[in-house]
């Protein structure tokens, strides 16, 4: 039984296609994340399978319901921390929550232990009694977390749960990601552009660009999409030549006098390579290695780079872009 | 119902954070009621002007026109707070939500409604201070017309926001019509001395009826009868409160 079943699913702006004819599944109890670009598509998505747009085309199921046809059974079973922040500043913390909690029917002293225990959960818990207003975009971020959880959803929705955070802050919110997996058996479909939080937290990747999924399996078969992990060596004494061995699979001298190995897993490969050398007594100066990253399968998939960094400064100007101007 | 009971709710704690905002609201009527009524009562305080303004003295006259004006301005432009909410993403929260979109909008409406009212109430406190004529049996009656009112400009404001996307654009309209509706209101001055054409609009006014309604439990003289007053505003209120359930129901992100 599967939590999220999208078929040929398609938004169009105008003449813009946002999303287009995508398909995929994510398994109950499974983290899935939509790692992509600016304005790769990944917030629309959410806001079909979140019953807040209507698909142009194509259908898509969310807990077994149908998002067009029973949006209120869907509603039931979700819970979504957006990309822009979506809390009431003038309210605080607590107040947040047990308004959610009201809307979402729980009432009276299980509300209040929930709320309470949420709270700890993100660490909040000394601040309930403060005006949102006055808290950093980190607090906020887990606020919106544990608001996100009073419902008990069976699929959480996280639209770029960590972005614009600082690395700490970021760490933490992973941290709660995975314990809400191990915990409470949830689903997750999370979005992203960060290929390190894609890599770290999600069970199953789909990476969309144009409003396209280009690629989709775990982080280790969308690396072996584009080969092997390369080991470098350096030897002392001049010895630069290739090295033959059943688990090498291939060869190159680099300009530098370096030796460039393509190995199946660098870090089975070195001890052997060491084993080697001390058979031959070559003496080893250097070693190092490098394991494709998603980057690399970006790069390799679409000619660019997501490139964080200017993706992320770019990012944060849209949302306060369109905070301002929508 | 709980989404009724939880946005009331948030509508009302709002209000009481936004300690500068609600003292805000006061700073109009009162000025209104200082500078033009108190100016203008001295210079109608003469035997005759009495019979303008229906056997009472100016300020009299004057009261219910400044408590409907205070509510009417108060619950018009509660309306933009959900403009707020779009700007702020709050809206999201409550559009995924599965609880009923209707009776969280009416919800929202009665808090804002409520809290214009109370507005009202303490402009209508003071009135009774400074004006002679007032009738204290009249308030209950006026605090219903008041929130009819409230109702209906507070349905009207969420409707407006929800089409509007800047906060400039519905500050524009507000002051387009704000104005306007409150001269040809007779909170002022008479309708029947209006020239002809400035009646006509004055009949098609709601505020009219609020302001005509209010003056006839304060004072016990009013232009059109009482049920008239009544029906109109309660046929006003349930329309407009329903056409921002409707659009509310039908609201995307989009
Ligand atoms: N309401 C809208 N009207 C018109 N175009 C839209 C609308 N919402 C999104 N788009 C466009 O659709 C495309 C996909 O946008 P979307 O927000 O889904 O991207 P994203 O992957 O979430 O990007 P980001 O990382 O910036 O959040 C973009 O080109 C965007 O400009
Ligand atoms: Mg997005």
């Amino acid at each position: 039984m599967y939590a999220i079943e999208v078929e040929n699913l398609t938004k169009r702006f105008g003449d813009l296609i946002a999303v287009d004819h995508v398909n995929f599944t994510v398994k109950k109890g499974e983290i899935f994340a939509f790692l992509g670009p600016n304005g790769a598509g990944k917030t629309t998505t959410i806001n079909m399978l979140t019953t807040l747009l209507k698909p142009t085309e194509g259908r898509a199921t969310v807990a077994g319901y149908d998002v067009v046809k029973e949006p209120s059974e869907v509603r039931k079973k979700i819970g979504i921390v957006f990309q822009d922040p979506s809390l009431d500043r003038e309210l605080t913390a607590y107040e947040n929550m047990y308004i959610h909690g009201k809307i979402y029917g729980y009432n009276g002293i299980k509300l209040k232990e929930r709320i309470n225990d949420l709270l700890k959960f993100v660490e909040l818990e000394r601040f309930k009694d403060k005006v949102v207003k006055t808290f950093s975009g980190g607090m906020a971020r887990r606020l919106e977390i544990a608001r996100a959880l009073i419902h008990e959803p069976e699929i959480l929705f996280l639209d770029e749960p960590t972005i614009g955070l600082d690395p700490h802050t970021r760490a933490h919110i992973w941290e709660y990601i995975k314990r809400m997996k191990k915990e409470r058996d949830m689903t997750i479909f999370l979005t992203t552009h960060y290929m390190d939080e894609a890599d770290q937290l999600a069970d199953r990747i789909a990476i969309i660009d144009h409003g396209k999924i280009i690629a989709e399996g775990t982080a280790d078969e969308l690396k072996r999409l584009i080969g092997n992990d390369v080991v470098y060596l350096k030897f002392t004494n001049g010895m630069i030549e290739c090295i033959k061995a059943e688990f090498i699979k291939d060869c190159k001298i680099l300009p530098d006098g370096r030796i460039e190995l393509g190995v199946e897993n660098a870090s089975e490969a070195i001890p052997k390579i060491f084993e080697l050398s001390i058979q031959k007594s070559w003496k080893i100066l250097e070693v190092s290695y490098h394991k494709p990253t998603l980057n690399d399968v970006f790069l390799y998939l679409t000619g660019r780079e997501i490139r964080e960094e200017n993706g992320e400064s770019f990012a944060i100007l849209k949302t306060v872009a369109r905070r301002r101007f929508r | 119902m709980n989404a009724f009971i939880t946005l009331a709710y948030r509508q009302l704690k709002r209000f009481t954070r936004a300690r500068s905002r609600v003292i805000g609201s006061f700073v109009n009527p009162i000025i209104w009621l200082i500078f033009f009524g108190l100016g203008w009562s001295e210079v109608f305080n003469f035997p005759m002007a009495r019979q303008i303004f229906g056997g009472v003295d100016y300020l009299s006259f004057l009261a219910p026109g400044i408590v409907a004006m205070t509510i009417f301005n108060s619950s018009f432009i509660s309306g933009i707070s959900v403009i707020w909410d779009k700007q702020f993403g709050f809206l999201k929260e409550i559009l995924v939500a599965p609880a009923s979109r209707k009776a969280a909008i009416v919800g929202r409406i009665v808090g804002d409604s409520l809290t214009s009212l109370f507005q009202g109430t303490v402009i209508l406190l003071l009135m009774f201070m400074i004006a002679d004529s007032l009738k204290v049996s009249g308030i209950p009656f006026v605090l219903l017309i008041g929130f009819m009112l409230a109702v209906a400009f507070a349905s009207f404001g969420v409707s407006l926001a929800l089409r509007m996307t800047s906060m400039e654009g519905f500050q524009m309209i507000m002051s387009f019509l704000m104005l306007p509706l409150l001269f040809l209101s007779g909170a002022f001055y008479p309708i029947d001395t209006m020239p002809n054409w400035m009646q006509v609009l004055a009949h098609i006014n709601p505020l009219t009826y609020a302001v005509d309604g209010s003056r006839y439990f304060l004072l016990g003289t009013s232009k059109f009868p009482i049920t008239t007053d009544l029906s109109v505003l309660a046929l006003l209120s349930i329309a407009l409160l329903g056409i921002a359930m409707y659009s509310f129901e039908r609201a995307t992100i989009e």
